[in-house]
C-alpha cells in the first residue's frame, strides 16, 4: 500500500477524466460543425500576402512553392525569404518561381532566425492579411476562400487550419501522424469554440496584419514564435478562429532524433511562453484561456510526476523479481504455468488505469471518424499510440531538465 | 461556433459519477474478496472435523481412519496454499488508504488453521505412512527480515514443483500468535534468525537456496515423486 501514489494517481486521474470527457462532450456537440463551411461574399477578394521563412530547406521548398503556384486566388503575393541558409535553398528558390510574378525572392545572407525573418515579411507584406508558412509544408489550393471568411468577424487576428503529414511512411511517422489529426487538427478546433487556442502553428496560419502589428510582431527571443503570438493574440482579446475544412501538410522530421531535438524545442518553447506569460494564469481577464493553459499544463506536469512514480515503482518491481527469480534460476516457466487470471486480485487502481487507457482509445477513434479519416488505414498508428504516450512524456522530461539547467535550444 | 459553459458543468458531473461508479465497483470488489476470503476460511475451518479423524483412528482403527480421510488431503492442501496466496494478494488490493482489519483477522485465523493442519498432517503422516514433507517456514515483515521474502518466493517455486509432495506452511511471527510462538519457541527460533526453515523436524535459520531444500526434502523423504 503506497497512499501517497494512490492519492496522487486518483487526483491526477480526475483531471485528466474530466478533460477528455470535456473534449468529448465538446467533439460530439459541435460534430455538425467542426467541418463548417463559410461563404467567401467580399465584394472584393482582400489582398493577402504569404510569408514563406526558409533556412536550409533546398530538399523540400521546391514542394511548397509548386504548392503555392496552384492557387487560383487572385490578390495573392508570395514572399520567399531565405534566412541566410548555408545550402542550395537560394538556387532552388530562383529556379522554383521563375515565370511567375506572383512570387517575391528576399535573399538575406544573414540568419537572423524565423521570427526575425517573419517580422521582416510582415513589414514588406502588402497585404491585410498575412499568412505564415513553413517552407517544408504544402497548403490546399483553395484554402484562401475557406480561411478569409473568419475574418468577417472585426474580432479575428488568426485562423489556423488543419495541420496533417505529407505521406507518412515509417511506423513512427504513423504514429505521430495521429498526433497531428488529433492534436493539432481536432482539438484546435474545440479549444477555438471556447477561445482558447493557444498556438498559431507554423505549417500555416493567417492573421490580420493591423492586429499583428497592433501586438508588435512575433519575438525574436523566443524558439516558439508561433506559440508565443498565439498568447499575445489572447491577451489582446482577440479571437483565434479554426477553420478545420482547410488543410495543410507538412513534411515530419525523416529521423526520430530530428524528432527529439524538434519537440524539445517545442516544449521548451512552451515553458518559456508560459513562464513569459505567467501573469495571464488563472487571470479572468483573460476568459477561459488564462484557466485553460493552467489546467492544461498542471495535468502535462502532473502526467510527468506520474510517469516517473510510476516508472519507478515499475523498474523497482521488475528489479525485485528478476532478484527472487535469481534464486530459481530464472525459473520463469513454472510460475507461468500456474498463473491464474483472477479478477478479484485487480484493485481500484487498476480499474483507474483501464479507465484512461478506454476513454483515450474512445478519444482516438472517435476523433478518426468525426475528422474523416479511415480507422483501417491508421492500424498501426493506433496500434502504436501507447507509445506515443510513452514518448510524450520522455520529451516533456527532456525539455524540463532542459530548461532547468538553462540551455539553449535551437532550432535544429 | 461557442460552446455552452453548461458543458464544462456537465462535463465535471459526468467524472464525478464516472469517479463515484469506479468507487462502488472497487467497494462491490472488496466484498466479493471478503466473502471469498469468508467462504474458504469456513472451508478450512471445517478442518476441525480432523477431531473426527483422531476419534475414528481411536475406535475403528488408523486404517479406516486413514481410508476416510487421505482422499480429502489433496483438496484441503491445497484450498490452505491457494488461500494463503490470496489473502496477501487481495489485502494489497483492498488497502489503498488505509489498513482492512479484516484482512488482519484472518490471517491470524489462517495462521491458526494452518498449525491445526500441520498437526493433523503431521499426525497422518505418522498413522498413515503418508508420503509427503512437511515444512514450516516463519517470517516477519520485510522491514524486519530483509530476506525473507527471498525464502518465501524458494518455497513458493519449489511448491509449484513439487505440488501434494510437499506441504508448506507460512507462519507470520509479526502476528504474535501464541500458539505460533510456541512453535517457533520449540524449534528454538529466535526473530534475528529469519527467515527459518523447519524441514521435517529439522531446523535451518537464515536464506537457504533451492537447491539446498530440495536436497534436504528429498534426503528426509527419499520416496518422494517429485525426488526422482
Amino acid at each position: 500500500m503506497n497512499v501517497a501514489f494512490n492519492i496522487f494517481l486518483y487526483v491526477v486521474w480526475f483531471l485528466a477524466t474530466y478533460y477528455i470527457v470535456l473534449l468529448i462532450l465538446i467533439v460530439l456537440s459541435k460534430k455538425d460543425d467542426l467541418f463548417e463551411k463559410r461563404k467567401f461574399d467580399f465584394k472584393k477578394p482582400p489582398f493577402v500576402s504569404v510569408i514563406v521563412p526558409a533556412y536550409n530547406e533546398e530538399n523540400k521548398i521546391k514542394y511548397t512553392i509548386a504548392s503555392l503556384k496552384k492557387i487560383r486566388y487572385k490578390n495573392l503575393e508570395f514572399l520567399i525569404m531565405n534566412d541566410g541558409s548555408r545550402d542550395g535553398t537560394s538556387r532552388e528558390v530562383r529556379e522554383s518561381i521563375k515565370g511567375d510574378k506572383r512570387f517575391r525572392f528576399i535573399d538575406r545572407k544573414q540568419n537572423m532566425g524565423k521570427a526575425a525573418t517573419l517580422n521582416e515579411g510582415f513589414g514588406l507584406a502588402k497585404g491585410d492579411f498575412v499568412a505564415t508558412m513553413d517552407a517544408d509544408s504544402m497548403i490546399e489550393p483553395g484554402i484562401f476562400r475557406k480561411v478569409l471568411p473568419y475574418f468577417k468577424d472585426e474580432k479575428t487576428a488568426a485562423v489556423t487550419v488543419s495541420v496533417l503529414v505529407k505521406n507518412p511512411k515509417s511506423f513512427v511517422h504513423k504514429i505521430f501522424e495521429l498526433e497531428y489529426i488529433i492534436g493539432l487538427s481536432l482539438f484546435l478546433k474545440i479549444f477555438s469554440t471556447f477561445n482558447a487556442v493557444f498556438v498559431t502553428p507554423g505549417p500555416f496560419s493567417i492573421y490580420r496584419k493591423s492586429s499583428i502589428e497592433e501586438i508588435g510582431g512575433f519575438d525574436v527571443n523566443n524558439i516558439t514564435e508561433d506559440l508565443e503570438i498565439a498568447y499575445r493574440i489572447q491577451k489582446k482579446r482577440y479571437k483565434i478562429a479554426n477553420c478545420m475544412d482547410a488543410k495543410v501538410y507538412t513534411i515530419l522530421p525523416p529521423t526520430f532524433k530530428q524528432i527529439i531535438v524538434q519537440r524539445k524545442r517545442w516544449y521548451s518553447g512552451a515553458i518559456q511562453t508560459l513562464t513569459k506569460h505567467k501573469d495571464m494564469l488563472l487571470n479572468n481577464k483573460y476568459g477561459l484561456f488564462g484557466h485553460f493553459v493552467a489546467y492544461n499544463y498542471t495535468l502535462i506536469f502532473l502526467g510527468v510526476c506520474l510517469f516517473l512514480f510510476t516508472l519507478y515503482m515499475g523498474f523497482t518491481n521488475v528489479f525485485d523479481n528478476v532478484m527472487y527469480f535469481r534464486h530459481t534460476n530464472f525459473n520463469f516457466w513454472e510460475h507461468m504455468k500456474n498463473f491464474e487470471f483472477d479478477l478479484l486480485a485487480f484493485g481500484r487502481v487498476s480499474f483507474l488505469g483501464a479507465m484512461s487507457v478506454t476513454f483515450t482509445m474512445l478519444m482516438l477513434f472517435l476523433g478518426l471518424s468525426l475528422t474523416k479519416n479511415k480507422k483501417s488505414e491508421r492500424k498501426l498508428g493506433i496500434l502504436g499510440y501507447p507509445l506515443l504516450f510513452f514518448l510524450y512524456q520522455l520529451f516533456w522530461i527532456v525539455s524540463i531538465i532542459a530548461v532547468i539547467r538553462g540551455k539553449k535550444i535551437k532550432w535544429r | 461556433m461557442e460552446i455552452k459553459k453548461s458543458v464544462f458543468l456537465i462535463a465535471f458531473l459526468i467524472t464525478i459519477i464516472l469517479l463515484l461508479s469506479l468507487l462502488v465497483i472497487g467497494s462491490m470488489m472488496n466484498e466479493g474478496r471478503k466473502k471469498y476470503v469468508d467462504e474458504q476460511m469456513q472451508i478450512i475451518s471445517s478442518m476441525s472435523d480432523i477431531n473426527i479423524y483422531i476419534l475414528m483412528s481411536d475406535v475403528y482403527g488408523d486404517e479406516m481412519a486413514c481410508l476416510a480421510f487421505e482422499s480429502k488431503l489433496k483438496d484441503w492442501d491445497k484450498t490452505l496454499w491457494d488461500l494463503g496466496i490470496k489473502l496477501e494478494r487481495y489485502r494489497v488490493a483492498t488497502e489503498e488508504f488505509q489498513k482492512d482489519p479484516f484482512y488482519l483477522e484472518n490471517k491470524k485465523l489462517f495462521n491458526e488453521n494452518q498449525l491445526l493442519y500441520m498437526l493433523f498432517l503431521k499426525r497422518m503422516k505418522e498413522d498413515c505412512d503418508l508420503e509427503k514433507s512437511i515444512v514450516s517456514f516463519f517470517f516477519k515483515d520485510s522491514k524486519e527480515c530483509d530476506k525473507c521474502d527471498d525464502q518465501s518466493f524458494i518455497l513458493t517455486d519449489i511448491k509449484m514443483r513439487a505440488d501434494e509432495d510437499v506441504s508448506i506452511f507460512a507462519y507470520d511471527l509479526d502476528l504474535d500468535l501464541s500458539n505460533v510462538r510456541l512453535l517457533a519457541d520449540y524449534y528454538d527460533v529466535e526473530d534475528y534468525q529469519l527467515p527459518c526453515v523447519v524441514v521435517d523436524e529439522n531446523v535451518f535459520c537464515g536464506i537457504r537456496s533451492r537447491q539446498f531444500l530440495t536436497e534436504k526434502i528429498c534426503e528426509f523423504n527419499p520416496g518422494l515423486d517429485f525426488c526422482s
